[in-house]
């Protein structure tokens, strides 16, 4: 069963918590939406709302992808059993390491 | 009580032959190529390099004052480039007579050009110096291409150099360097609050190769804060102008390498240093009529570079055409033992020679048959980018060597080249910067978002997209290069994610006098064939001796009101 999308107060409840849990506090900056005409850091209400559409927009699509099984090593559905290949950071680099 | 170490009464020394050693072969401990493993770790081993490469944070308290009472980076200095693994610099072909309208004035001059000029004694490298300070006094105020002009220390060294045994053709060559190099006891800001204070206490590798093989730090350039966007203040006022439109900062001069290419289109500084993570080398040179190479991720050392996001972050020269980009890639590439992405590569080949033309019984030929491949769309429409793209393609098509080949896109190349899959770089980003995130969210100026959104992406994603990045390079080796050799660009970002090398180079103009370029892509450590096509372009075409009319008389004061970018378009915009 495919859950429901989260909504705005949810995701911001959600993103809140996230960056307290790694120890950054959004409400350096600016209450609202002005942004701090001395950094131009933006106010906590647009950035709240940036961050939402990236949580949707990004993350959301990303966790959904489903990579290709190699071939011969079965069913595309099955990716704990089809043999992807390892992470890469740095494909360039990996194929003088394939030669 | 903690137990005693056993102590061998006689300790060996580790090369010390074991007594009891067997006859024949030998455990694999001793004889692994330790190079090729550290090359193989890089993929672990860099995160942990680059948190270290990032100056401290004066929040975090861990701050050391450096002699200037700036923030401390890295305490140690690079080893430097040996050199053992490029070739020389001092080649024949790296030297050229300038054309005799460039005689007049020196800050015309290519490097290669300047170069024959001071080893023929014909100009000194405090004159060069002095004629680009010249520039910089009289039209600096109006394109701000730099946070930091050096004149002092450049006439210092200039001076110096004029002295002393001639190092090949960067001698003496005035050089505009990003400012998210560190350069020792300059101040190195990246454009942000965070660093205001930080004056490293070396030079990054790069710089120190450039500098090594005489090149002058004339000043340190503009950028998009923290390497995002085109160059404005952290606080995001737009700050540096297009070279070839001063009076109108709308038009976008391309970023982050902005202040660099904006220097050198001017003709403030004879070439530059740029990085490339988005197209922020590619950009600029196209947007400013230059020609700038990203080359193969681990083909220059990104030690003491402030970092953007490091599996991309790709250091590389914007110059005025193909051989002066060559020549400052010589001097930048190769290994560098703080930096193991540069460890356990082929060798840097002869780029100099690679973008030297090449004439048969008197006509121009390629240095080596390539198969230009050509993307759908690249030239459809009626537009003038697409005008300039067609008569490229044409010049190409007429020279000796070139086979022009329809190329498909990969497999899903808009969704893995697309918003989605790109900023899986984020949290490259936000992860060695949370100290600066902990405790000092507005210190990031407009950029902040960014580097929130990298704080949010969970690990599985950013797994799935590593995973995608390889798959998206071997659509691209399988599907594009199986056909071709180097590939034409619709978009100056897809090969930074997969770490291949481009070169953008200028194509034309627009009914408006804004330069049109175009980018080629190649494959990895490519970069000799990408110099030698567009060397042999420029061969038959003069765009990239075509130079921007100084601003007028009425724009030589800082003309208030260029604009501001806000914290939500540096976002979208970011690299």
């Amino acid at each position: 069963m495919t859950p429901a999308p989260p909504s705005d107060a949810e995701l911001n409840t959600m993103i809140r918590t996230r960056l307290a849990m790694l120890g950054i506090d959004l409400d350096q900056l600016p209450a609202g939406t002005a942004a701090d005409p001395e950094t131009g850091a933006p106010g906590r209400d647009t950035a709240l709302a940036s961050l939402r559409s990236f949580m949707r927009g990004t993350v959301t699509p990303l966790a959904a992808y489903q990579l290709p099984a190699p071939e011969g090593t079965g069913a595309p559905a099955d990716p704990a059993l089809s043999q992807q290949r390892a992470p890469m950071m740095y494909p360039s680099i990996s194929v003088e390491w394939r030669k | 009580m903690s137990p005693r170490r056993h102590q061998h009464p006689h300790p060996l020394p580790l090369d010390h032959p074991l007594p009891i050693d067997a006859d024949g072969p030998q455990p694999l401990d001793r004889t692994v190529d330790r190079r090729a493993f550290l090359a193989r770790a890089a993929a672990v081993s860099a995160a942990a390099g680059i948190a270290a490469t990032l100056p401290a944070s004066a929040a975090s308290g861990s701050a050391a004052s450096t002699g200037s009472g700036g923030l401390a980076g890295p305490a140690a200095a690079p080893a430097g480039l040996a050199g053992k693994d490029r070739p020389g610099l001092d080649v024949a072909s790296a030297y050229a007579k300038p054309r005799p309208a460039a005689m007049a004035d020196p800050t015309e001059l290519t490097l290669a050009e300047a170069a024959w000029m001071i080893r023929n004694r014909q100009i000194s490298p405090l004159e060069l110096v002095d004629a680009y300070l010249a520039r910089i006094g009289a039209f600096e105020a109006t394109y701000q291409a730099f946070n930091t002009v050096l004149a002092d220390a450049a006439r210092e060294a200039a001076g110096a150099a004029g002295r002393r045994q001639r190092r090949g053709p960067l001698h003496g060559m005035p050089l505009a360097i990003k400012d998210n190099y560190y350069t020792q006891g300059v101040p190195t800001t990246a454009n942000s609050f965070l660093f205001k204070d930080f004056v490293p206490a070396f030079d990054a590798t790069a710089v120190a190769s450039l500098k090594a093989a005489g090149a002058i730090v004339l000043g340190k350039t503009q950028m998009g804060p923290l390497a995002t966007t085109r160059a404005t203040t952290p606080a995001g006022v737009i700050t540096t102008v297009n070279a070839w439109t001063p009076t109108n900062p709308g038009v976008n001069p391309g970023g982050s390498s902005t202040g660099t290419a904006t220097a050198v289109a001017a003709r403030l500084a004879a070439a530059g240093t740029g990085t490339q993570t988005g197209g922020s080398i590619t950009a600029p040179s196209n947007a400013q009529n230059l020609t700038g190479l990203k080359p193969t991720m681990g083909r220059v050392s990104l030690y003491g570079i402030i970092p953007l996001s490091y599996t991309r972050d790709h250091p590389g020269p914007l110059a005025r055409d193909a051989k002066d980009a060559a020549i400052m890639l010589t001097a930048m590439a190769g290994e560098d033992p703080a930096d193991p992405r540069t460890e356990g590569l082929p060798k840097v080949p002869d780029l100099i020679g690679a973008a030297t033309p090449v004439h048969t019984g008197g006509r121009l030929r390629l240095r080596w048959s390539t198969r230009i491949g050509v993307l759908p769309g690249y030239s459809d429409g009626t537009s003038e980018t697409a005008a300039a793209r067609r008569a490229f393609l044409s010049a190409m098509a007429a020279i000796r060597g070139v086979t022009l080949i329809e190329v498909p896109f990969p497999d899903e190349w808009d969704l893995l080249t697309g918003n989605e899959f790109n900023n899986v770089r984020l949290p490259e980003r936000s992860e060695p910067f949370m100290p600066y995130l902990r405790s000092d969210l507005r210190g990031f100026g407009v950029s902040v978002i960014g580097w929130l959104q990298g704080a949010l992406m969970g690990a599985n994603e950013y797994v799935t997209g590593q995973r995608a990045k390889l798959l998206l390079l071997e659509r691209v080796l399988d599907q594009v290069f199986d056909r071709c050799d180097v590939v034409v660009q619709t978009s100056p970002t897809p090969f930074d994610a997969i770490g291949l090398p481009e070169i953008g180079f200028p194509i034309g103009f627009t009914s408006a006098g804004e330069p049109v370029g175009t980018i080629l892509g190649g494959l990895p450590y490519g970069e000799d064939r990408l110099l030698s096509v567009v060397a042999a372009y420029q061969a038959v075409s003069d765009w990239h001796w075509r130079r921007p009319a100084d601003p007028p008389a009425a724009q030589l004061r800082t003309p208030a009101g260029r604009g501001r970018i806000s914290a939500e378009e540096a976002a979208e915009q970011s690299q």
